[in-house]
């Protein structure tokens, strides 16, 4: 007995913590060595330097966009408070990617499998990322969005196996925060959650407490989006200022919703693959492990079902991201199977070579990858033509892009906005040279709410923008107002000193 | 060994001390609610935020609030790790009716039951008729009935009935303080079992509940002298304050004591169905007369003198307060009762904090600490929150610098809601699914808990020793008659 509680430490230990500090360790090594484009946490570091500053331009991003989501930025939060840039970003990679590791153990072991096995599982989904490195993949929202889709699949599995009421509460609690690390996951929360009742109609004892599983299961969700909608509505003075960009991008958002949500229709085999094992074993609480395989993998297609709807649309910047987490769901699938170590460490080893066609095919996001982005040279070239033209120059650079652009960026001169209101920057800041940077509108920065405010801002300027200036992809907008007083004195003395 | 049914006389009675506690120990009793040296803490902590106040109001407030947000967190984050610690095995301990059934035939031992109760007539034989219903061997059970002398009604409602074996009246004399647990003292002085344990008049417990007490002793090592039943409530749907009031305790008895039991902390007891070992309970001196939350404070007591508290899976159903006024009543007491007991156990905090432990100190000030604290600061806190989505003040925003903010923003949007889902969680677990819609309007019970907790500070310092009866009789008796149905 002792022996065996001595084992039970020793593996724990070895699965819980040792395991996913090396693993992840070894993927921060990697990402600072070979994948020089990425920048952990490039984002997020951005919003929360606004955030830590009290801006109102930060508390707008954190709830200003459904493809920005908040869960990310409150992440890295406590690490960009306590640590300096880089070691904010390394803190909260490793943390995220460990916490990864320790659901990919958490989902595995809910069947009873051996540590060799928790440990191959967590080896194939660090393996996999590796092999097709990219800064997508690499994000801090992929770690977070994939520890919430372990989670709630394997709880979702859970259930349909075994009918325990914390399979419920964790489902139903990941479900709540997938939604809150964007719209790629949106779906995938509400089907985990909304496949929780559903789940339990094969049994006559646990479908007659239906309004138990979706009260609990569904609680989580409701709330975490009411807050984030209320969030809007104080922060941004439209409660649905996060989703608006879709109608912008999306000609025809009821299709887009119907094409989405009918990606849960992946969910149907498993559900009656529940529905039949619950009916062949009616003493059992719950379905067993074969339903809870079929749950998983039907949980895993949904989300590459999704991912293919989201870039049939023409908004799949993240679905690398989907990728990632809808491959580790399958290798956790495959580590839950009853078979010997030798024979899943091959599977484990064709399966992560297989998932290079599915990670190299997905589309990397400008926004977070693109290396122009970072390009921490343009906010000096910025602010020495400005500085050229007047001393009284302030220049707003525009949308989430702007705050990645000003990530190591330490003058005065410029700063981030992200709901342009032109009349309202006059009144604010009478009597200065008022000029925006306007990020390219493509990929994500589409979404950003200046080009559905001014669809043709970047093409053609807007009324009282003109335009000044290139610099990489940005494109800086003199802001066109009546000369001050100053400025009158200041151009007299100019042209007087000049003759 | 069987027991005689012989009625003690009041002579044998009149010799007990049922205030032993306090003079033997005055240090543990809450016969002095309040020492000396602690009102003059009290009054220098006072004093000093006053002066504060005064000297730099704005620096004072912003202190104020990042200490509770502070508090608030470290609540919060203590009640998810009890509950995740309820999902634990050994947060019960479980037997299966085969186990007991493959235990006999056996000897069980002699097992004291004392039910003490005042001005309760109606409820007598509904009492003895519950008791008699245990399945335990009626010459093994020892059961008192503690009756005030100057209880008429009760007095003569007990003795118009026929007790049955193993049944007896003990009428204790009246004397200072009017409380529970005085009368506890004397029925533990006469008490004859290995075990014992505690019984409201109103409580219907588990048929098995004493069987299962003595495995769950057999099966634990000598350091548990402590088996607490679950409570739980025949009454949930008599009203709107019965259903949360049931949600409450499905989440504190199905929850959260679990979860303190897994992690070995300092178990504040239920007020009924606590089993113990007789004779660690007579070493301890019985029950604190003074103190009107006695069975806390005797959980801290336990855990002061090395002993553990388990959980056992068992229930026994009480009459959850129906009204308003009363419950208030029953609330103000427990609530003074958590201050008295923390004031007691506070006076040496050097010498409770090497009694207990690091570790089980924390639990002791976040448990009883904590609660009366989140208590009594919640209402200016939902004040301020109101008065910033009305009118949107600059003052309040000043009072939160930046992380006090995000902690502040943490608790109330978070914070509420898991403890009112930790409601909810306790509902599903219950299988009280109907009362899970009902759980959702907790926030205006926790007004409620407020103005109690508020109302128990004005009375610890004016009516310390004061004993608001809780009012029984004023529900269904389809309840009792539900659970006896099983």
């Amino acid at each position: 007995m002792t022996e065996d509680r001595k084992t039970y430490r020793w593996v724990r230990m070895l699965t819980g913590g040792v395991t996913p500090f090396v693993l992840a360790v070894a993927l921060l090594v990697f990402v600072r060595v070979y994948v020089s484009a990425c920048v952990p946490g490039a984002q997020e570091a951005g919003i929360c330097r606004e955030l830590l500053a009290g801006t109102t331009v930060g508390r707008q991003a954190l709830f200003g966009s459904c493809w920005v989501a908040p869960l990310p930025v409150l992440f890295y939060l406590p690490f960009a408070w306590i640590f300096p840039e880089p070691l904010a970003g390394m803190g909260a990679f490793f943390t995220a990617w460990f916490l990864v590791l320790w659901a990919v153990r958490e989902a595995v072991k809910a069947t009873g499998q051996s540590g060799v096995r928790i440990v191959l599982a967590q080896t194939a989904v660090v393996g996999m990322v590796m092999l097709s490195p990219q800064a997508q993949t690499l994000g801090i929202r992929t770690a977070l969005m994939t520890l919430f889709m372990l989670l709630g699949g394997a709880a979702l599995a859970d259930w349909a196996a075994y009918r325990r009421i914390r399979d419920v509460v964790t489902a139903g609690w990941a479900g709540a925060l997938l939604a809150l690390c964007g719209l790629p996951a949106f779906v995938s929360a509400g089907v985990a959650v909304g496949m929780l009742p559903l789940a339990a109609c094969g049994k006559r004892e646990s479908r007659g407490r239906i309004q138990a599983w979706v009260l609990l299961g569904g609680l989580p969700l409701v709330y975490t989006v009411g807050v984030w909608i209320l969030m809007n509505r104080l922060v941004l003075g439209d409660p649905f200022f996060f989703v608006r960009s879709l109608s912008y991008l999306l000609p025809q958002p009821g299709v887009f919703v119907l094409a989405v949500l009918g990606s849960g229709l992946a969910l149907l085999p498993a559900l009656i693959m529940t529905w039949v094992c619950d009916a062949r074993t009616p003493e059992a609480p719950g379905a067993g492990p074969v339903a809870a395989s079929a749950v998983l993998i039907s949980f895993a297609v949904e989300l590459l079902v999704c991912g293919w709807v989201l870039t049939r649309f023409g908004v799949g910047w993240h679905v690398g991201t989907l990728y990632v987490a809808a491959l580790a769901v399958l290798v956790v699938a495959l580590a839950r199977l009853r078979q010997s170590p030798v024979r899943l460490a091959v599977a484990l080893g064709l399966f992560v070579c297989l998932s290079r066609f599915w990670l190299g095919g997905a589309p990397v996001s400008e926004l977070s990858a693109g290396a122009e982005n970072a390009d921490a040279d343009i906010p000096r070239q910025v602010e020495a033509f400005v500085e050229s033209r007047t001393p009284y120059g302030r220049v707003f650079v525009l949308g989430y892009a702007g705050l990645d652009l000003l990530r190591g960026y330490t003058g005065g001169r410029l700063q981030p906005n992200l709901d342009l209101h032109v009349g309202a920057l006059r009144r604010a800041y009478p009597g200065q040279n008022l000029y925006v940077l306007v990020p390219r509108p493509t990929g994500a920065a589409r979404s950003e709410s200046v080009f559905w405010k001014y669809p043709d801002l970047y093409v053609l300027g807007g009324d009282r923008l003109l335009y000044a200036a290139t610099f990489g992809t940005w494109r800086l907008f003199e802001v066109v107002t009546a000369p001050t007083q100053e400025q009158w004195d200041e151009w007299r003395r100019a042209a007087e000193s000049g003759n | 060994m069987s027991i005689r049914n012989e009625v003690p006389t009041q002579e044998d009675i009149a010799k007990i001390d049922p205030l032993a506690l306090s003079h033997m120990r005055p240090d543990w009793s809450a016969s002095q609610p309040i020492t000396l040296a602690q009102k003059r803490w009290l009054f220098a902590v006072v004093a000093g935020v006053a002066v504060a106040a005064l000297v730099w109001p704005l620096r004072t407030a912003q202190v104020l609030i990042a200490v509770c947000t502070a508090l608030y967190v470290v609540i919060m984050l203590y009640k998810f790790i009890v509950i995740r610690a309820s999902l634990s095995p050994s947060a019960l301990l479980r037997f299966s009716p085969q186990d007991l059934v493959a235990c006999e035939p056996r000897e069980w031992p002699v097992f004291s039951v004392l039910v003490p109760m005042y001005k309760e007539p109606e409820t007598v034989k509904q009492m003895v008729a519950s008791l008699e219903a245990l399945d335990y061997p009626a010459d093994k059970k020892d059961v008192q009935i503690l009756l005030e002398a100057d209880d008429d009604a009760t007095c003569e409602a007990a003795r118009a009935l026929s007790m049955p074996q193993g049944f007896r009246l003990t009428v204790v004399p009246p004397s200072f303080p009017r409380t529970k647990p005085k009368a506890c003292n004397v029925g533990l002085a006469l008490a004859r079992g290995k075990y014992l344990v505690i019984y409201d008049a109103e409580d219907l417990p588990e048929r098995d509940q004493l069987k299962k007490a003595v495995l769950a002793f057999e099966s634990s090592p000598d350091n548990v002298v402590c088996i607490q039943s679950r409570l739980n409530y025949y009454n949930p749907r008599q009203n709107t304050l019965t259903r949360w009031f049931t949600a409450e305790y499905s989440a504190w008895f199905d929850l959260q004591l679990p979860g303190l039991a897994a992690l070995g902390a300092v178990i504040p007891l239920g007020g009924t169905s606590n089993h113990f070992r007789t004779e660690v309970l007579r070493e301890l001196l019985g029950w604190d007369a003074y103190n009107v939350t006695e069975d806390c404070d005797l959980g801290v007591r336990l855990a002061r003198a090395g002993y553990a508290t388990r959980m056992l899976e068992t229930t026994t159903w009480e009459e959850a307060c129906s009204r308003p006024a009363f419950w208030i009543r029953q609330r103000t007491r427990w609530q003074k009762g958590y201050i008295q007991t923390w004031f007691v156990h506070m006076r040496r905090p050097l010498a409770l904090l090497r009694e207990l432990g690091v570790v089980n100190f924390l639990h002791y000030q976040l448990l009883i600490g904590g609660v009366t604290f989140s208590v009594l600061v919640n209402p200016v806190f939902w004040m301020m929150t109101l008065v910033w989505f009305v009118f949107r003040p600059e003052g309040v925003a000043q009072l939160f610098p930046g992380p006090v903010f995000a902690a502040g923003a943490v608790c109330l949007f978070l914070g509420n809601f898991v403890f009112l889902y930790v409601n909810l969680l306790g509902c599903c677990k219950r299988r009280q699914d109907s009362l899970m819609w009902w759980a959702l309007l907790t926030p205006f019970y926790w007004m409620m808990m407020s103005y109690s907790g508020w109302r128990a500070v004005i009375q610890f310092f004016r009516d310390p020793f004061v004993w608001e009866k809780t009012q029984h009789g004023l529900g269904s008796p389809a309840g009792p008659a539900a659970v006896r149905r099983g």
